[in-house]
């Protein structure tokens, strides 16, 4: 019950499946148990839910502590409605491997990218090193 | 109580037992000493007399009694506390004479066995100790627990007297190596229902027939003790360490000593996380520091933190803070850990049975909880996973046997059942909608949401007190001195929804009720929280101590504020509009006080109201007497007029000020304003923004005396050529109709006025009415609203011709507004 209307609290979202999306850009799925005033959470029966174009694969995980800061975003997931209906379940070790796959070929574009951008003599440095700083 | 019959059985047991000991060494020291070569120090005679209980025992055959005598006898110093003593079953049976001397000697035999081994071999034996020193024996008397029948009870009662911290003045001497290296072979051998009776236990059931098991559970916290290794001891309770068990349970115990140690544990426990003492002085260079810091979780009764202590993990059965942790009747809230603690003692659990760990897992926690929550105890371990599909990681539940032991708890409060947290720093209005959400939402929630918990396992892991705690925490980030500062829109809002309500509620009763000033909710008492440094009066220098709190500063210096006469001094060099904006502050700072005045009045406690009026009388006056000439009290000085209407926001401030001024000076702020127009006008030029002042002049214009108002008018036409410049202003046409007006008004509605009196008004009309129809159409700029009285004004001054032209100028008629 949340006792101060007007403010947002996860007091009610406790003990419920939710989906929580990281910074790092992992999507992690488990049962909240627990949470504190800087929005820590701890998660139960973790899943880490990989997606790769139209498939996921889910890794259990187990116990998942996630320090506040690092949340992007947290929603209750409905266990009643169908979910999955568009996306395609595969196993672990297939979504790896797609995810593996799509790195690479993140990577190679990129480094085409940069090798053109070289030549035309502009250096745009890469976004996700930004994120470090 | 103990049957004397029972001594019989003791003779043979004591025959047994030195039979055995030749079988296994160790562990019959404690024998040896009771029965056998150890047993001869003592004047048995001496004892006997020094226990005062032994009178009863008439019928008692001297043999007997000198065994059982030589075995108390053979205990003079032991010191332990009743409880946690081992007990020899043949002493155990010894005990009737020198226990209980209330015990009424008529019961039957099996009716004494029974209640032996309920009453627990560990009390027994412990009285017996406790009587054998004469120390103990004057405070024990008085304080022996009645054996109980149930098991349970027995045992919590046990645990009760743990409780109650014993000095015990010596060691034991009672050594007993047997038991705490009993192997599991013989303890687990021969007997059906209990996995780990102690030897002695075992012979006597052998002899006795099987216990019923909730009889053998008593022994079970003696079972447990008699497995444990050598632990930390618990210092200055025992000066000499022997291999007995009891001094092993002592030493796994530390039983005196536990209770404050648990606490002391788990304050430790938490106040690691307190920064470690400074090497500095901490008590002069900073504030005291919270023992536990403020962003500690609420404590948990944590029997794990005692196993700290205990180097044996399986301990469990012997936590002397359990029987603390709950109120004798069963209370609706019980912490997991005690309850673990409840379901699992009166169970037998081998010490070497696979354990999980002492402590009750998270998941038993939630576990007990669920079942505390939904009212009933559950049959299986296995949890049906809400909304199927999430299984990966549904791990080994725990044996469901806590279940079945709890006992049925009231009911207690369902997680959905809000609980009341302080709201007082809200809205009144913000509380009604909370109740009345609350409520609402707490009937919806019963039906579907308390479905849904009682098949998750694993809900409740945070407990009630946990999300209090964290809500607490966030109410207090919400909590202010100063709601109106603070959260502004957050007050108005809710004010307009009363006052919206309020309005609806008139219309719908349709009674119009005297609207009671509602008492907004005093905020939270502002409270000092700025740290001082301790300064030593007279010292030189300050104190070199510093701290997280109070840092070092790397330059001391110490600001003078400069008095008014350098101020003025200072006043040719700075610039000048700079000395006026700094004077429309410093007055605006002083007028917002005088306009938050009532509000904060009405809050403000009785006490600090006169305090608050005294406050504000000064700064009315302070105020007033800023626009006033320095010699002249009475006149506004109109350098000062000038300076602070040259800025935009020294316009705002007069407008702002004049509701606020004593009528008087209002008044002369009024004159001082008509006096100077032109040179305003001039000022305004660009901003255009006098017509702000044209509200708060219409009721001060309004309120003026006749003689005031011709006075005004005068000093509105002033000087040569004045008017025209005024006629040329909006605001200045505006005010100079605000006044006709005005004094038309009079005469009208007074037939007694005195504006008449003197021919001045009736001259000033004149004048204006001239110069109104000689200005040019042009330069005469419309003014901000057109009083409409004015057409009857100058019907009185002008003939007709003059009227029309008039009128057509200023397009003013009857109707016009």
């Amino acid at each position: 019950m949340n006792y101060v209307p007007g403010t947002a609290s996860l007091i009610d979202d406790i003990d419920k499946k939710h989906l929580v999306l990281l910074r790092d850009g992992r999507t992690l799925i488990g049962y909240l148990r627990s949470i504190d005033q800087f929005a820590n959470l701890v998660f139960h029966q973790t899943v880490e839910r990989i997606h790769v174009g139209k498939k996921f694969g889910d890794i259990p995980r187990g116990i998942f502590i996630v320090r506040g800061e690092n949340v992007v975003l947290l929603g209750e997931i409905d266990v009643d409605k169908p979910c999955d209906t568009v996306l395609q379940q595969v196993s672990i070790e297939e979504i790896l491997e797609e995810q593996r796959q799509q790195q690479q070929t993140k990577q190679e574009t990129e480094k085409v990218k940069m090798q053109v951008l070289k030549d035309r003599g502009l250096s745009i440095p890469k976004a996700d090193n930004m994120d470090e700083y | 109580m103990f049957r004397f019959q029972s001594l019989d059985d003791d003779c043979t047991l004591e025959e047994e037992d030195d039979g055995l000991i030749e079988e296994e060494d160790e562990i019959d020291q404690f024998n040896d000493d009771t029965f056998g070569a150890g047993a001869i120090d003592d004047d048995w005679q001496e004892e006997h007399k020094r226990l005062a209980e032994l009178d009863e025992r008439v019928g008692l055959g001297g043999g007997e009694v000198e065994g059982e005598v030589d075995s108390g006898g053979s205990k003079p110093g032991s010191s332990i506390h009743r409880p946690s003593s081992s007990v020899n079953p043949p002493l155990q049976s010894s005990l009737p004479p020198f226990g209980f001397s209330s015990s009424s000697p008529g019961l039957p035999p099996q009716d004494a066995d029974d209640r032996a081994r309920e009453g627990g071999l560990a009390e027994s034996l412990a009285r017996l100790i406790l009587e054998a020193d004469p120390a103990i024996a004057g405070v024990g008397a008085a304080e022996r627990p009645r054996p109980s029948p149930s098991s349970s009870a027995s045992s919590l009662s046990v645990l009760h007297s743990l409780d109650q911290p014993r000095v015990l003045p010596q060691s034991s001497s009672i050594p007993h190596q047997r038991q705490p290296q009993l192997p599991p072979g013989p303890i687990t051998s021969g007997l059906p229902s209990s996995s780990m009776l102690s030897y002695q236990q075992q012979q006597q059931l052998l002899r006795r027939g099987t216990a019923p098991m909730g009889q053998m559970n008593s022994h079970n916290i003696w079972d447990n003790s008699m497995s444990f290794g050598p632990v930390s001891v618990s210092p200055g309770l025992v000066t000499h360490m022997e291999d007995s068990p009891l001094m092993s349970i002592i030493k796994e115990g530390g039983l005196p000593k536990r209770p404050p140690q648990g606490r002391s544990d788990e304050g430790r426990d938490l106040s690691e996380r307190v920064p470690p003492p400074r090497s500095s002085s901490p008590v002069i260079g900073s504030p005291p520091v919270r023992a536990v810091p403020i962003g500690t979780p609420p404590k948990q009764p944590m029997s794990h933190s005692l196993n700290h202590q205990i180097h044996h993990p399986t301990t469990v059965h012997v936590r002397a803070p359990v029987p603390h942790r709950y109120p004798a009747p069963f209370p609706e809230r019980l912490s997991p850990n005690t309850l673990l603690n409840i379901a699992n003692s009166p169970l037998c659990r081998g010490p070497f049975a696979p354990r999980v760990g002492p402590v009750l897992s998270h998941l038993q926690r939630a576990q007990l909880l669920n079942s505390q929550v939904a009212g009933f105890p559950r049959g299986g371990p296995a949890p049906l996973l809400p909304g199927g599909g999430f299984r990966p990681f549904f791990g080994g539940p725990p044996p469901p046997h806590g279940h079945r032991m709890c006992p049925p708890p009231p009911h207690g409060p369902p997680s959905h059942i809000p609980v009341r947290h302080n709201t007082t720093h809200l809205h009144p209005q913000h509380r009604r909608m909370l109740t009345q959400r609350m409520q609402s939402r707490g009937g919806d929630r019963g039906r579907t949401g308390g479905d849904r918990s009682s098949r998750d396992p694993y809900s409740n892991l945070m407990t009630q007190k946990e999300k209090e705690w964290v809500t607490k925490i966030q109410m207090m980030q919400l909590q202010s001195t100063d709601p109106y500062l603070d959260d502004y829109y957050y007050q108005n809002y809710y004010e307009k929804m009363e006052k919206r309500q309020d309005k609806e509620r008139d219309i719908s009763s349709n009674s119009k009720k005297e609207h009671a000033t509602k008492l907004i909710t005093p905020q939270v008492a502002k409270v000092e929280h700025t740290y001082r440094p301790v300064q030593f009066a007279g010292s030189l220098g300050k104190l070199t101590v510093s701290s997280v709190n109070n840092p070092r500063k790397m330059i001391d210096a110490v600001l003078t504020t400069r008095s008014d006469d350098e101020e003025k001094r200072e006043k040719q060099v700075w610039n000048k509009r700079r000395q006026i904006l700094y004077t429309v502050e410093k007055m605006y700072s002083l007028l917002l006080e005088v306009q938050d005045f009532e509000k904060r009045f009405v809050q403000t406690p009785e006490e600090e109201r006169e305090a608050l009026l005294e406050q504000h009388k000064t700064n009315t006056e302070q105020l007033s007497s800023s626009l006033m000439e320095k010699e002249w009290d009475h006149r506004v000085s109109d350098e000062l007029c000038v300076m602070i209407m040259s800025v935009r926001k020294g316009k705002r401030l007069v407008a702002r000020l004049l509701p606020f001024l004593p009528s008087s000076q209002a008044a002369a702020v009024v004159m001082a304003i008509a006096r100077n127009l032109p040179a305003l006008a001039k000022k305004d030029k660009q901003d255009q923004v006098l017509g702000w002042l044209v509200e708060p002049l219409s009721p001060v214009i309004q309120s003026l005396s006749s003689s005031a108002l011709t006075d005004l008018l005068q000093e509105l036409q002033g000087g040569e050529g004045q008017l025209a410049v005024v006629l040329q202003n909006k605001f200045g046409v505006t005010m100079l109709y605000l006044i006709l007006s005005e004094g038309e008004r009079m005469q009208s509605c007074d037939p007694n006025c005195q504006l008449m009196d003197d021919n001045r008004w009736t001259e000033l009309v004149f004048s204006v009415t001239r110069e109104l129809l000689s200005v040019p159409a042009s330069s005469l700029s419309p003014p901000l609203f057109t009083p409409p009285n004015l057409l009857s004004l100058f019907s009185r001054y002008v003939d007709r011709q003059r009227l029309e032209l008039l009128q057509d100028k200023l397009q003013i008629s009857a109707s016009s507004r």
